[in-house]
């Protein structure tokens, strides 16, 4: 627990020092970010010298970076702290990408590229409405055209692992289109790192 | 399978030589009158005569016993009385009806206070206890004659109670009828009332309710073997969607395909061998088949749209299954190799889940219809199409029943979704399932004796 905290205490610090603040400049995400060696041995604006200085919970430190850290939801949070939308929706029984869709996948793309160690699983949903077994397949669609997209943008397809779960893993569960629409989505997760060497 | 476990609970024994006699009502049903506008009409009730009238007094001895041998003996009169009733071809006269019956033990005189109640058949049920075994005796009487046309004698332990009184009364359905009865098939089904969805397997009647699987995550879509030695099922339990074979005697759960980000919607041919599925590849979900081991892998269809949930025809050389290709989901056919693809439907907006009769001449399947989701059938040849249920509740996921007779189908019309079983021209809607979310039945077949 207190390890946990403490780098969720050290990381908002060193990330905003190191590329400035990200809402002023979102459009520029990739260039900013840190080679992780620079941010462990940068010394810290007077403003955060306590919590800097708070001793490191352990000898091995190698999570300062939380883009390092063993903890893939510390990852993950990270990579939304930064722009990466994990989710993107759709329409009632469509596969096809809207603009907006396909601008938070560039995003996503530049950030993935930026890791390139990273696995990432996609899960494709559907809404409650139609049959479960054709939501399966409806799902499976749409994690594919995500897939094909960031592929399209220079993503590896092997870093890119899909699943359908169909309607089964909704994540809001009244019958009303404003919980259908969170339904219809491909979810993006880091789900593995592959060893770099 | 069936007379191999008979074998293992209850020893039948046939000691009057019905066969001998003459079978009244078994001749096959006449052809049906030729359909004068196929487009436009379904005949669902071919062959269908009024029902016969069958006498069922209560069953004699049961006052004698007490105990574990008196509920099994209360318990084999209400078993073999459902499913006579259940079968739909008699109109049941029972005690309400009958009254007070004294046996003189001359069946010509004994008969009479049937006859008066217009009978044309007398059923007699005589239960004993031997030990911790129920002996049960059911013998027919044709009542115009006052002849014994059948006589079987059951014996076992409690436990298996039901299943003899099941395995009499399609003894009866048959003699009297000439057609095999459902009360030995089982409904497969989803599902969650554990904490989450899992395989679980029913009596016909919604009896004797049973997990098959606790992979605690999610399984789903179960289709019964031909033979009912097992069920073919997906399940996520160990990451993508795949299809995997629950043996029913062993309880051994084997992976049929595994590899790949989804494989769904199994079906097994008739002959048991193979199984149709779909399948991702490529980006897209196609139809492919394999057999039971994963080997031999076959892709069946090459569309660009979503094709999925085949359904494999009784006699093997079809398969029916749901495309987009159209633009929204329809039901297709084509033959069990991929080729001749055609579309079967073509009214409401969104078809999916077919399921063949046993016959193999109707298609039942669910099918949106001004927004709301319902049950139709059609006919593959003619393509006459009929909807079996109407208003609100969401009907969907028809089975045929093994007799053709019946359909099993969910529906939230009482909240949660349930399963139930109707008449195959949308009557008689019985609720078969309470508990939890039920989801997805799958009706077994009866292999058919020769």
């Amino acid at each position: 627990m207190n390890r946990k905290l403490m780098i969720w205490m050290v990381v908002p610090v060193l990330v905003t020092f190191l590329t400035g603040c990200p809402k002023k400049k979102p459009a520029t995400p990739t260039t900013d970010l840190p080679v992780e060696t620079e941010v462990v041995e940068t010394p810290p604006p007077a403003t955060t010298q306590e919590v800097v200085q708070t001793p490191p919970p352990e000898p091995v430190d190698e999570t300062e970076d939380p883009m390092l850290s063993a903890d893939l939801q510390v990852v993950n949070d990270e990579l939304r702290r930064r722009g990466f939308s994990p989710d993107v929706f759709f329409e009632y029984d469509e596969i096809s990408l809207s603009e907006e869709t396909r601008e938070r996948l560039a995003r996503n793309a530049e950030l993935l590229k930026a890791q390139p160690t990273f696995q990432v699983t996609i899960e494709g949903h559907a809404d409650e409405r139609g049959t479960n077994e054709y939501n399966l397949a409806l799902g499976d669609r749409r994690a594919n055209s995500v897939r094909d997209y960031l592929g399209s943008l220079g993503v590896d397809g092997g870093r890119l692992r899909i699943i359908t779960y169909g309607e089964e893993r909704p994540v809001c569960t009244e019958s009303a289109e404003s919980c259908w629409s969170q339904n219809r989505r491909a979810h993006m997760i880091i789900t593995g790192r592959a060893n770099v060497g | 399978m069936r007379s191999k476990a008979l074998a293992l609970t209850a020893s039948a024994v046939l000691f009057v030589a019905g066969l001998s006699l003459p079978r009244i009502f078994a001749q096959e049903p006449p052809n049906p009158p030729p359909e004068q506008a196929p487009e436009v009409t379904l005949e669902l009730n071919r062959g269908q005569r009024p029902p016969m009238k069958l006498a069922i007094p209560p069953f004699r001895g049961t006052q004698t016993l007490s105990g574990a041998a008196a509920g099994a003996a209360r318990e084999m009169e209400q078993t073999v009385r459902r499913d006579l009733e259940n079968s739909g071809y008699f109109e049941i006269i029972g005690p309400d009806r009958i009254g007070a019956v004294t046996w003189s033990g001359n069946m010509q005189r004994d008969v009479e206070p049937f006859r008066a109640l217009g009978a044309e058949t007398l059923l007699l049920g005589d239960v004993r206890a031997e030990g911790d075994r129920i002996v049960f005796e059911g013998r027919l009487f044709d009542i115009a004659s006052a002849q014994p046309i059948l006589a079987k004698r059951y014996r076992g332990s409690f436990t298996v109670t039901r299943r003899i009184g099941h395995t009499f009364a399609d003894e009866v359905i048959r003699y009297l009828v000439g057609r095999p009865g459902i009360s030995l098939s089982s409904i497969a089904f989803t599902s969650d009332r554990s904490g989450h969805k899992e395989i679980w397997v029913m009596d016909y009647d919604g009896q004797n309710q049973r997990r098959i699987t606790g992979h605690r995550s999610t399984s789903m879509s179960p289709a019964w073997s031909p033979s009912g030695d097992a069920l073919a099922y997906t399940s996520f339990f160990n990451g993508p969607p795949s299809i995997y074979v629950a043996d029913m005697a062993t309880n051994r759960k084997q992976p049929v395909v595994t590899s790949g980000s989804m494989n769904t919607t199994p079906t097994f041919s008739p002959d048991g061998g193979r199984v149709a599925f779909a399948r991702s590849v490529e980006g897209n979900v196609e139809i492919f088949s394999t057999d039971r081991s994963g080997k031999g892998m076959r892709r069946l269809t090459h569309s660009n749209a979503i094709d999925t949930n085949p359904s494999w025809s009784p006699r093997g050389s079809e398969i029916a299954f749901t495309s987009g290709r159209a633009g929204n989901p329809h039901i297709y056919l084509m033959d069990s190799e991929g080729a001749n693809q055609r579309r079967l439907t073509f009214d409401g907006d969104y078809n999916d889940g077919a399921s063949w009769s046993p016959e193999g001449d109707l298609i039942v399947y669910t099918s949106r219809r001004g927004g709301r989701f319902q049950i139709a059938v059609t006919n593959v040849v003619t393509l006459a199409t009929r909807v079996l249920t109407s208003g609100a509740g969401e009907n969907e996921s028809p089975a045929f029943s093994p007799d053709a007779r019946k359909i099993a189908f969910v529906s939230r019309r009482s909240g949660r979704k349930q399963i139930y079983v109707m008449d195959v021209n949308g009557g008689n809607v019985q609720q078969v399932t309470q508990e939890g979310n039920n989801d997805m039945p799958d009706w077994s077949r009866i292999p058919v004796e020769p």
